[in-house]
């Protein structure tokens, strides 16, 4: 007998021209590629590589689904092995980009007045900058964990009522302390559903904070990054 | 007549349900072209290694196996298949130069390959028509229960996990093709269905998700019970939980735990943590207090604590595991975990994997004595020589039972008497009820 075979699922790698690069600070840097016809939705993550490479990294996406080109945020780590390589490409330039993958990404059954909470560390704010321009209407709040004011990486996007920059180190954000202090001063509510991205420590902690709130699991959906 | 004597193909099968499923399925094949079919490559013309790459132990368990074969004279056809295929296949070619190395995609055919070779057409390995799921259903396996997988890869990418980049992008296979492939196997007389995959809860298929899938899989008109194989704690909904009260389901789920800490779990980026893990577990023993959870969990994972290795160990008194699969961690090249510092001494893994597995003997113990004075339905597999049944009742918990007038692969109401001795598997001891 014969069963219908679907095409085996090799992952898909292509070779991605570089239209720009954005440096939003020292470390920091949007970069936009050629989309060559990739679907994803708002939320996922693509692997991202220098062209001459063997070693990719996870990136979650920046831009919105239907925008005509992919735009990754990356901040480059000190000692780090591709976003140091990353940071030195430039227009015209390319990169290897694998298909996009990921479940972090918004359940479309939800009601259309569900109210949403993002919470990011750092970079962490990219696949929420994709969530607000791929679905505009969204009712959310962002809370933004950084260093400094400066951080805020494109920050003009959001709403200025949604969006909150807490700042650790110095007073020039919305609030002056961790973004967690700020989730213990102010509750969202049970019936709000939480995405966290960023750093491991500060989910860990988010999650501690959310459940003495009451909030059940199934509401809290995260992306960590490292 | 003269009659040619018959081909011999050999298997030897290393790793997950996922490649027993493979190997059982590549096996019927044979069968089906003629072919006597056995579990070591002694006198055979074909030898298959399956392999498994989860592990560093287990590429070498693979290796060995295509070693010992060597070693012991095989001068047949050889041919390596599986994870460490596609891992390792410019090593391995180079390695065993007479050796076909066949990735996953093309391990369906396999057979066509063999005859190919037999009918000395040149057919490179990797270039014949093949797919994921091209399986004809395994009506001459080594089991009794058939596996039917559903699904293939994962998008999942845990921290330390290669199976992402080795198996590929998460495919599931069409609901029809696979209500076709049950039809077709309690035809065979198949009693037991185990529905199988890589991550089988992120099936999906034209808008039909895992539940709808089993939904359609348990109305189908016959008589057979299902089990699910081992299945990653996320994407449960209320109507998954409604159809564990099926009565074709059985009460059994290996459900991955891999960290009972928060942290761990975090860090090994899985899409769960402890505490909806235990809210799982609530709900399953709502259903049925005995129902049955084993898991898979791993010490030693970089960075893990004295803290966060003794919240594993609790969790086995917390959860009630019959089973743990205890792993120490190991690592796995371009895996993110690898890149990870806070590495755990061997020692330190050998030390926690020796005091889960001592926990986890008592665990098994312990929820296996329950069921002394119930009743279970076994599904016998095997009739030893000393005329003893034995096989696995509803629960998953084997069973062996004196018995003069009985079948394999028949079900059979047992009384359970007692528990065998034995510490790291008692086996439940029964009377055949008329
Ligand atoms: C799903 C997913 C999505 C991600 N999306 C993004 C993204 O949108 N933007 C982004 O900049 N990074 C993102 N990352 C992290 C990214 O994949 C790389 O880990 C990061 O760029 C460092 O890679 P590297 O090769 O330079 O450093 P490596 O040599 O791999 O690692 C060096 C160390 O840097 C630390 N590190 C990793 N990422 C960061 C970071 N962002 N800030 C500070 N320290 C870090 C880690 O602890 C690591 O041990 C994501 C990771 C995952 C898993
Ligand atoms: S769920 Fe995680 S552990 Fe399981 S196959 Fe996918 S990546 Fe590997």
């Amino acid at each position: 007998m014969s069963h219908k075979v679907p095409v085996a699922n090799k992952i898909k790698t292509d070779l991605h021209e570089i239209l720009e690069v954005r440096n939003l600070t020292d470390s920091t840097f949007v970069m936009r590629f050629e989309r060559k016809g990739l679907e994803f939705e708002a939320g996922q993550h693509i692997c991202v590589g220098p062209p001459n490479g063997i070693h990719t990294r996870e990136y979650s996406i920046y831009s919105a689904e239907n925008d005509d080109y992919i735009e990754i945020l990356v901040k480059e780590v000190e000692n780090g092995l591709v976003s140091p390589s990353l940071k030195k490409l430039q227009k015209g330039g390319f990169v290897v980009v694998e298909e996009p993958v990921g479940y972090f990404t918004i359940n479309n059954k939800l009601p259309k007045n569900q109210k949403y909470v993002f919470i990011a560390s750092g970079t962490g704010v990219s696949p929420f900058h994709s969530f607000v321009l791929s679905k505009p209407e969204i009712d959310y709040t962002l809370l933004h964990g950084v260093k400094y004011g400066s951080e805020g990486y494109e920050s003009e996007t959001y709403d200025k009522k949604r969006y909150v920059k807490c700042t650790s180190r110095e007073g020039t954000g919305n609030y002056y302390g961790r973004v967690t202090d700020y989730l213990k001063e102010n509750k969202f509510g049970k019936d709000v559903q939480y995405f966290l991205c960023g750093n491991c420590n500060m989910i860990h902690d988010v999650y501690d904070i959310l459940e003495e709130q009451g909030v059940s699991t199934d509401n809290i959906h995260a992306e960590v990054y490292f | 007549m003269f009659q040619l004597a018959k081909k011999r193909v050999g298997f030897k099968t290393l790793g997950c349900r996922l490649n027993q499923f493979e190997t059982d399925a590549m096996a019927s094949k044979f069968v089906a072209m003629g072919y006597d079919v056995v579990e070591d490559s002694k006198d055979t013309d074909v030898f298959v290694v399956n392999t498994c790459t989860v592990t560093n132990q287990s590429d070498q368990k693979s290796r060995y196996a295509v070693n010992h074969a060597l070693k012991n004279g095989h001068n047949g056809m050889l041919i390596i298949t599986g994870c460490m295929a596609n891992h390792h296949k410019e090593a391995l070619e180079e390695l065993y130069p007479n050796a076909y190395v066949v990735d996953n995609e093309n391990k369906s055919a396999i057979p066509q390959l063999v005859q190919a070779h037999f009918n000395k057409e040149i057919v490179p390995a990797n270039t014949t028509q093949g797919g994921v799921f091209n399986y004809a259903p395994a009506s001459e396996t080594f089991h009794t229960r058939s596996m039917i997988k559903i699904q293939d890869g994962c998008d999942n990418f845990c921290t330390f996990c290669i199976i992402p980049k080795v198996r590929g992008r998460a495919t599931s296979r069409p609901v029809e093709d696979i209500l076709k492939n049950i039809t077709e196997v309690v035809g065979f007389g198949y009693k037991e269905v185990v529905i199988t995959g890589v991550n089988i809860s992120r099936y999906e298929h034209e808008g039909v998700k895992f539940s709808g899938l089993l939904a359609k899989i348990l109305d189908l008109p016959f008589d057979f019970r299902v089990r699910i194989s081992s299945i990653e704690p996320d994407g449960f909904d209320d109507e998954f939980f409604a159809l564990l009260t099926h009565p074709k389901m059985t009460p059994h789920l290996h459900l991955c735990l891999q960290s009972a800490s928060e942290s761990v779990l975090l860090q090994m980026r899985r899409m769960y943590t402890y505490r909806s893990y235990k809210q799982i577990v609530q709900r399953l023993r709502e259903i049925d207090p005995k129902f049955n959870i084993t898991t898979d969990i791993i010490v030693g994972f970089p960075g893990e604590s004295e803290e966060d290795f003794q919240a594993s160990l609790d969790s086995v008194d917390q959860i009630g595991f019959s089973h743990v699969h205890t792993f120490k961690y190991s690592k796995r090249d371009n895996t993110r975990a690898a890149r990870m510092t806070n590495v755990i001494p061997e020692k330190v893994k050998s030390d926690r994997s020796e005091q889960l597995r001592h926990k986890t003997a008592e665990a098994k113990r312990n929820y296996r004595q329950q069921f002394i004075g119930s009743e279970q339905t076994v599904l016998v597999e095997k009739i030893d020589k000393r005329g003893f049944a034995h096989g696995y009742g509803e629960y998953y918990v084997p069973v062996q039972f004196k018995a003069d007038e009985v079948k394999k692969n028949s079900f059979y109401k047992v009384k359970l008497t007692g528990l065998t001795d034995s510490r790291e598997e008692p086996v439940l001891i029964g009377q055949l009820i008329d």
